[in-house]
């Protein structure tokens, strides 16, 4: 009896198959103003290939949620058929054998290739000189600021961007005017509570001084730590002269940016549709985002991409594989979309169209494509990772002036090389 | 009429097959599995190398086991007596109402008891929110200094055992109830003629009487507090989670953000026999309190 069941269900099966479109099953896990522009791009996709291949979408919750449940589903062989993923969590996703390979023939059948990504994004997806994924974007952190506030304080350049941005000094006083000027309660938003977000920022100041994290597979090796501690040091001294928020966690930063109580904010360039949307409804001051202000010796700012990757763990069939890349293939070439939900395509064709450079504030701080640094490329980093758990300790005692930056240095040192 | 003792017995073994089938499929197998695992150098999925008790000894050297393990010991001392105590006071005070009256006090007390953990959090996020909480306000009112309550490790956890204590008392207080209503009022009515004082009567009647409920939900809330997870999981996000790891987040952690397996099977070996000592040393301790009287 369940013999016949089970042909009858796969004849089933087949001949829907035949006669429907191919369904792709789709994970994401874009929760924020970019998950509405994702859903809106699916839907879009959809349209254009009725008959053919039709996006089934699910979006789940991001970071550890999403990873362990993909990790899960890998294992029982009920994956998705594509998922987005972060190219910082690559080199642990290979490790633990959770995607599949995209071969130069797939790269051939999407149209797409190593010359139509900058460098440090197709390094991002790579390891051993094979990709595991089709990046979307590249989505750093930048510096928002209230044109209002800033512009009552006489704080704006000719350009209409915030004064002092290329020193430490330089942004100092600004941040200093700012609190002097008392129109707001803090001069910057920062997310002191949450060491997680902070990495990024925390990175990209030891960026600025060229600080590594990992040298040949081993922490923080000779002044990279003076390096750390130099960018504990910065943030430290915002919180001790009263220039940023203390124990803000993310949404209370946003709020407190987008409420007009903080002039400026350091936050990921998915928060700009927020704004923009904001802006749309009448409900929010003049506003620009900028590249992070150069307060050591040259720009760096931390960056990392979505990416397009195919989970092992599902037989798929031929049809649905071109399917998938079918899908990716659209998704990279019509990203410029995307680029409203404020991250940067990583296309470079469509940064370089006309219709992308008139786009603000995307076109202010796509500068900073050239000045990017990722994760290091580790089974021990990526967002929500181990290295990110470590460091996330000791910075929120720090920023908040609980702890000194040497302590927690050596503390996170000692952690590291724990692990 | 004769009975067939042979076949009662198969039929016996019939009728709980299923339930030891799936006991043992979901229940000792794993946990067997688990004390495997804890020998090994094991990913989160998939087969690991036998390590040994590599996993056991670093144990000891592991700063976050350490916290993980005084934090847990500090919650289940936060909470447990102070909580029993908190739902003995407000079922004495209950229970002299009556009629409607009750009804609705009981049930106000009881209305956090229904809540899901996630609402408990946004509740009191909204209250203690250090740039946005209610109860910031109110500090401001007064001209004292912000406090960031779930930031820093000082209010952290006495805090979160304050909602904890907020959030389950309605049980015990359920429970408490139940046991005063099962005292006989004659002994009361015996202890009044002889004009006992309240003191006396609660030292006396009420608290011998009442200690058979005292002691099931002391058990009840050692062995719950000891698996404390979603409170600190919840109010620890976006904040600085390793300063208040407990014993389960840990293991949660080993697992599932360092991708290790056979070291989070070894914590979870160590929490699993610590509750077992736990228990049974409380059991034992029930015992001879209650042979004593």
């Amino acid at each position: 009896m369940r013999k016949i069941l089970a042909i009858a269900a796969s004849a089933l099966l087949a001949t829907s198959a035949a006669q429907a479109a191919e369904t792709v099953v789709w994970w994401d896990f874009l929760g924020g103003g970019d998950g509405v522009r994702m859903k809106q791009m699916i839907a879009d996709f959809n349209e254009g290939h009725e008959g053919e291949i039709e996006i089934d979408g699910t979006t789940l919750d991001w970071g550890v949620p999403f990873y362990t449940k993909v990790q899960t589903s890998v294992a029982v062989g009920e994956a998705p058929d594509i998922m987005t993923y972060h190219a910082s969590r690559i080199p642990l996703a290979i490790k633990q054998g959770l995607l599949q390979e995209i071969t130069d023939e797939d790269w051939q059948t999407m149209g797409l290739g190593e010359e139509d990504f900058a460098d440090s994004i197709w390094d991002g997806v790579s390891a051993d000189g094979k990709q595991y994924g089709v990046p979307l974007d590249t989505h750093p952190i930048v510096l928002y600021y209230n044109k209002d506030v800033l512009a009552e304080a006489g704080l704006l350049d000719e350009n209409g961007q915030p004064k002092g941005l290329d020193s430490r000094e330089g942004f100092n006083a600004t941040l200093q005017a700012l609190k002097d000027a008392e129109s707001v309660k803090f001069p910057l938003a920062s997310v002191t509570a949450d060491g997680n977000f902070m990495f990024r920022t925390i990175y990209s100041l030891m960026g600025q001084q060229d600080g590594e994290l990992m040298t040949d597979g081993e922490f923080l090796v000779g002044d990279n730590a003076e390096k750390l501690e130099n960018a504990l040091s910065v943030l430290q001294q915002w919180t001790n002269e009263g220039l940023q928020s203390t124990y803000t966690d993310y949404p209370a930063t946003v709020a407190l940016f987008t409420s007009g109580e903080a002039a400026m904010m350091i936050n990921g360039v998915w928060e700009v549709p927020t704004m923009v949307d904001l802006h749309k409804e009448g409900k929010l001051f003049e506003w620009g985002a900028v590249e992070l202000p150069v307060i050591f010796d040259h720009p760096a700012t931390y960056s990392d991409s979505h990416v397009f990757a195919i989970p092992k763990g599902n037989d798929m069939s031929e049809e649905k594989r071109a399917a998938v890349l079918e899908v990716m293939s659209w998704m990279s070439k019509n990203s410029l979309f995307w680029a409203t939900a404020g991250h940067i395509p990583a296309n470079s064709n469509i940064t370089a169209m006309d219709e992308y450079k008139a786009m603000e504030p995307n076109s202010t701080y796509s500068s900073l494509t050239a000045n990017m640094i990722y994760d290091p490329k580790t089974p021990l980093a990526g967002v929500a990772g181990p290295i990110f758990d470590v460091m996330s300790t000791y910075f929120v005692p720090t920023l908040n002036g609980e702890m000194d930056p040497e302590e927690a240095v050596s503390e996170i040192q000692y952690e590291l090389n724990d692990m | 009429m004769l009975r067939n003792a042979k076949r009662e017995t198969l039929i016996a073994y019939i009728l709980i097959a299923p339930f030891v089938a799936i006991y043992g499929l979901i229940f000792v197998y794993p946990t067997i599995d688990l004390f495997f695992l804890s020998f090994q150098d094991a990913p989160l999925i998939g087969p690991g190398e036998f390590a040994g008790t590599e996993n056991y000894e670093r144990l000891p050297r592991d700063r976050r086991f350490g916290t993980a393990f005084w934090n847990t010991a500090y919650f289940v001392a936060l909470t447990v007596i102070p909580g029993t105590l908190v739902a003995l006071a407000i079922s004495m005070g209950v229970t002299r109402l009556s009629g409607r009256v009750q009804a609705l006090v009981l049930s106000l007390f009881f209305l956090p008891y229904i809540l899901p953990v996630s609402v408990v959090f946004r509740l009191w996020d909204w209250t203690l929110n250090f740039q946005f909480g209610i109860a910031m306000h109110l500090l401001d009112i007064f001209g004292l200094d912000r406090i960031p309550i779930f930031k820093t490790t000082t209010w952290f956890m006495p805090a979160v055992a304050f909602v904890t204590i907020w959030w389950t008392c309605g049980f015990s207080i359920l429970l408490f109830l139940a046991g005063l209503r099962a005292i006989p009022k004659e002994i009361y009515e015996a202890a009044a003629l002889d004009n006992t004082s309240r003191w006396r009567m609660f030292r006396h009647v009420t608290w011998p009487l009442l200690w058979p409920v005292t002691g099931l939900v002391l058990t009840i809330q050692l062995i719950l507090q000891l698996k404390i997870f979603d409170q600190v999981y919840l109010f620890s996000q976006g904040g600085r989670p390793n300063d208040n790891l407990v014993m389960v987040y840990y293991i949660f952690q080993r697992a599932f953000v360092n991708n290790q397996g056979g070291r989070a099977a070894a914590i979870a070996v160590v929490l699993f026999i610590m509750v077992i000592i736990i228990s049974v040393l409380n059991f034992q301790l029930m015992r001879f309190s209650e042979r004593r009287k």
